[in-house]
């Protein structure tokens, strides 16, 4: 025991990592930005040639409970964190002059970024009125979809033209247990969180008030249970990863909520569905109202504590707002960049194999304009925790009970979860309005 | 050196050398034993942003913790998992140590061993493997309850909240019967073999023998046992939090007191707060400990028996 | 007759629980030696087996890095504890010195708090001494397990005292006694020390999760963790990582567990 103590530790000894020198770290928790930053890096150092830069690619833990820790404990952090949408609120609990990122309202207002990137996008990553956050992408929302399955279905797909239609079509085509019309977590607020934004809807209105029981929340309540439960559902999921690999395969799902980043993953995790899938505008509410919304999302921050600011802003600039670079990062991932001018290039309009030949970036990035505002609180987690159970008590009460007295129950449940909310940030001494 | 002299150096040494022997334990307790504990009391009164910016509050973080949902729906969770872990594993562990014990059986040490085996794997890796076996319609899980029982072959364990308990219930089985097994073992083989034969002429048969011999015999290795699972079952985190997907799961099905703690303390960044929660588990353990003794007769009761 | 029978389903039963327990072990195993796409393709061994799981588990992640740390961490806490435990227990056993009752009944109470109460002054205790992400706050707060000392305290007591009284007229310094008489007659408490103290070490998350941070620090249950938020693709990959991580411990275990189950539950047993 000794010995191999002993010898682990000579070997951890001599392959000490090389002691981080890099004038420029940056942090990123999705392995496609982080792949791509790096082919982008030649083309910063020829700008800077004095300037080292290292990109990591780490563990979401890493720039959640981690980098708040790290920033607690006034440890050694990167210059630059690549932070999730829903994660960013995390970061501003506490005063603003104890936040571990840096304020950039000033430099997004004196850089033009304010009028160049879509703006509902700064929303996430705003606290009491300053921005902390640049953001990545705009994540517009369309529907994919099977084609091969729908066609011989003899689904028209532009007769879908609101959810009222698509629920429509899909009790038709849905035998419970082998086929859905739609791949919709029961257990899980993601898919309804991009449906209640569609309406406009939230977690928390603009000055941080939880809102997760106002009428349209209920009313999204309302439209989504019925899909996912009781006799008459249309939708259901099985998981992630490998697991919805083999469902997408076995045309367990027809259509799934695709934001621009997923179409990527689908592409890489099942190419056996190759050429035989599709894209289509998300159905509207109402006939003639918004037909796309919003899911996921990332943004990047300076930390306090980066010894270079002006260049890691400069990074920033140069990842987030190359045309060029991004025209070839869009090929690789599929992301449409954030500012509206950048769209213009020749690569948003190829058609992509893959997608049955349609021109897959002039799509997303049609929709793109009308992407909805959501607005962020360092209580974000716990409401979307609170909306998730809110969800799954809802499924329960519709699997048992079906419509009867159904409207009450959304009311009453969704006002119980935004008092705990409520009750909970009370509670904060630091966020003082 | 004279003899006499020598003779007091040694006495000396034998005189302080406990003392050295025991003090890295004193000065490691002292400051991270004690010191925590104190200091834990403390910040129980506080709202902390991590380790800095503490602000006092006094008995708020009790009061709200002890009017949470969240923390009633952790407590609750963690007593149903520790109730069915106890009521599925106490029985069949002693099954099975007592199948074991019977002298006709062959491959004892082997059969030991394999029972006892999955106790070796942390609960994180079991966490791990588990969470894959349970996947809807292609996993293990499914798929012999499917071929066996005829349950459906989509069921999401890990994303129905009322299948999350039943899957970490069954997990736990795996991976704790062996341990409970081990003890009771050791137990019976420590059993007076005058006694069974005293009730063999006394005409008592197998179940009059088990209760009446076998049961109070290793009555304290039960005690010990139940003990033992119980404070094991309160302490929960591991195995729900990476089977879960590092959190919760559905409708906060896997929520445990100690992930509570650990969301709220180093999640959320609230130490003082997490405080708080640690020393509400502490007394509440306590109390179920002395209740449990008490039941028992260990303590403070009557002798059974 | 009816009680032979009654034996035979009786040992099959046993036999089937031993079954039953090895399915995950064996299904572990099997998905760890499939190609990454077979993996639900068949239930258990795959026809063509694979050995691409370990490929990339050593080359797309750090793995070895990972194991490294773990064994370092894993061995030296386990000697810190062995050394520090026995000797207390030692003294607890054999000597009488003022205060020992009062130790004695302090650590026993201390057994009964959970270690997670402490847990957050702890952190900002290893905070203050800038021990966070770094091995001490592994190795040092765990140097001294009470429970082992308990342990070593129950073994020793049975070291007869004739023992290290001779010894001690033969001129051994009270420290010689410890190392020269008393640990080697307690040998298979050391045996079952080392096992369950390595256990707790190599399968320990919680602690480890809030104190370390640079990955090149991860320890097994860490990387692992966060590995499985990463490659949702490659489940095989993962399996595999479980393997390694789950074999050292089988290993030890195999070459200790008579030792083992009987420190275990000399506790227990003698009550």
């Amino acid at each position: 025991m000794l010995g191999l103590g002993l010898a682990s530790g000579a070997y951890l000894a001599l392959r000490q990592p090389k002691k981080q020198q890099a004038d420029l770290r940056l942090w990123t928790f999705a392995k496609p930005h982080g792949e791509a930053y790096m082919e982008a890096l030649p083309a910063f150092q020829r700008k800077h040639p004095e300037v080292s830069v290292d990109i990591q690619i780490v563990a979401w833990e890493a720039v959640t409970s981690r980098l708040q820790a790290a920033f607690w404990s006034g440890l050694d952090v990167p210059d630059l964190v690549e932070v999730e949408i829903s994660e960013a609120g995390s970061f501003f609990r506490g005063r603003l002059e104890s936040i571990g990122f840096l304020d950039l309202t000033e430099r997004i207002h004196q850089t033009g970024l304010w009028e160049r990137v879509v703006r509902a996008r700064f929303a996430p990553y705003t606290t009491r009125g300053r921005i902390f956050g640049v953001p990545h992408d705009v994540h517009p929302v369309m529907l994919a979809y099977r084609r091969d399955l729908i066609e011989k279905l003899r689904i028209d797909v532009d007769k879908i033209q609101t959810w009222d239609d698509f629920v429509e079509v899909g009790r038709r085509v849905t035998e419970p247990g082998k086929r859905f019309m739609m791949e919709l977590p029961t257990a899980e607020a993601s898919r309804l969180e991009a449906m209640l934004f569609q309406r406009d809807g939230g977690y928390f209105d603009p000055q941080g008030r939880c809102i997760i029981d106002n009428e349209t929340a209920v009313q999204t309540m309302m439209a989504y249970v019925p899909m996912v439960a009781g006799r008459y559902r249309i939708g259901s999921d099985l998981g992630g990863g490998q697991i919805f690999t083999r469902a997408l395969e076995d045309g367990y799902f027809l259509f799934m909520i695709a934001p621009d980043w997923r179409t990527k993953l689908i592409e890489q995790d099942v190419p056996k569905v190759g050429g035989r899938m599709a894209l289509m505008p998300v159905p509207a509410v109402q006939p003639g109202g918004r037909r796309t919304t919003t899911w996921g999302g990332t943004m990047i921050g300076i930390t306090r504590k980066s010894p270079n600011p002006d260049l890691a802003w400069e990074l920033i600039m140069h990842l987030y707002f190359n045309k060029e670079d991004l025209a070839k990062r869009f090929r690789d991932t599929n992301i449409l960049p954030p500012a509206r001018d950048l769209w213009d290039h020749p690569a948003y309009d190829e058609p992509r194999p893959f997608w049955s030949t349609q021109p897959l970036g002039r799509l997303y990035a049609n929709l793109a304009p009308d992407v909805p505002f959501q607005y962020t609180s360092p209580f974000i987690s716990l409401a979307k925790a609170k909306m998730s159970e809110a969800l799954i008590a809802c499924v329960q009460y519709y699997n048992r009970y079906g419509d009867r007295g159904f409207e009450g129950f959304v009311r009453r449940q969704l006002k119980v979860s935004a008092e705990e909310v409520r009750r909970v940030m009370r509670r904060n001494p630091y966020v003082t309005e | 050196m004279s003899r006499s002299e020598a003779r007091r150096k040694r006495w000396r040494g034998e005189k302080i050398a406990p003392y050295l022997f025991v003090a890295p334990f004193i000065v490691l307790f002292l400051v991270f034993g004690a010191y925590p504990l104190v200091k834990s009391v403390i910040l129980s009164f506080y709202i902390t942003n991590g380790p800095s910016d503490p602000v006092f509050v006094g008995a708020e973080n009790y009061r709200f913790l002890l009017t949470d949902p969240n923390f009633w729906k952790a407590v609750r969770n963690t007593a149903v998992y520790a109730f069915w872990s106890l009521a599925l594993q106490i029985p069949l562990g002693l099954g099975l140590a007592i199948l074991l014990n019977s002298s006709w059986v062959r491959g004892r040490n082997f059969l030991r061993l394999a029972f006892f085996s999955p106790n070796l794997v942390g609960q994180v890796f079991v966490g791990v493997l588990f969470s894959v076996l349970f996947v809807p319609q292609y996993g293990l899980v499914n798929k012999a309850l499917h071929a066996t029982i005829g349950t459906p072959l989509d069921t999401r364990w890990l994303a129905e909240p009322h299948l999350v308990m039943p899957a970490l219930v069954m997990t736990s089985l795996w991976m704790y019967v062996g341990f409970q097994m081990v003890y009771f073992l050791a137990g019976l083989q420590s059993v007076d073999k005058e006694l069974y034969e005293a009730a063999r002429i006394d005409g008592a048969n197998n179940w009059q023998q088990f209760l009446n011999v076998t049961l109070p015999s290793i009555r304290h290795v039960l005690v010990f046992v139940v003990l033992v699972s119980t404070i094991g079952s309160f302490q929960l985190f591991e195995l729900p939090w990476v089977m879960l997907g590092r959190g919760p799961g559905p409708d906060s099905a896997g929520l445990t007191i100690i992930m509570y703690l650990y969301l709220n303390g180093y999640v959320a960044g609230d130490l003082g707060y997490a405080s708080a929660v640690g020393w509400t588990l502490a007394l509440g353990l306590l109390v179920i400990s002395l209740i449990q003794l008490r039941m028992s007769g260990v303590w403070g009761g009557r002798r059974a028996g | 007759m009816i009680l032979q029978a009654l034996r035979l389903v009786g040992w099959l039963l046993l036999v089937l629980i031993a079954i039953v327990t090895f399915v995950p072990m064996i299904w572990l195993l099997a998905a760890s030696l499939k190609a990454p796409e077979d993996l639900f393709s068949y239930t258990f061994f795959s026809p063509n087996p694979s050995m691409k799981n370990f490929y990339d588990l050593f080359t797309q992640v750090e793995f070895l890095r990972y194991v490294m740390n773990s064994v370092f961490v894993a061995c030296t806490a386990v000697v810190l504890q062995l050394f520090f435990s026995s000797l207390a227990g030692y003294a607890l056993a054999k000597y009488e010195f003022k205060g020992k009752y009062v130790l004695t009944l302090f650590m026993l109470s201390t057994m009964l708090i959970p270690g997670q109460v402490t847990l957050a002054p702890a952190y900002e205790l290893i905070y203050r001494f800038g021990w966070v992400d770094t091995y001490w706050a592994l190795l040092v707060p765990s140097a001294v397990n009470v429970f082992g000392i308990f342990l070593f305290r129950q073994a020793i007591m049975s070291v007869p005292t004739e023992l290290i009284h001779s010894a001690r007229v033969d001129g051994c310094s009270e420290f010689q006694i410890y190392w020269q008489i008393v640990m080697p007659t307690v040998r298979p408490m050391v045996g079952a020390f080392v096992l369950i103290a390595f256990m707790g070490q190599w399968n320990s998350f919680l602690w480890p999760q809030i104190i370390l941070h640079s990955s090149e620090r991860f320890t097994l249950p860490i990387a692992l963790t966060q590995m499985v938020g990463i490659y949702q693709q490659q489940y095989g990959m993962l399996m595999a990582g479980t393997l390694l991580s789950v074999l050292p411990v089988m290993v030890l275990f195999l070459f200790l567990q008579r030792e083992f189950v009987a420190g275990l539950t000399s506790g227990a047993v003698k009550g």
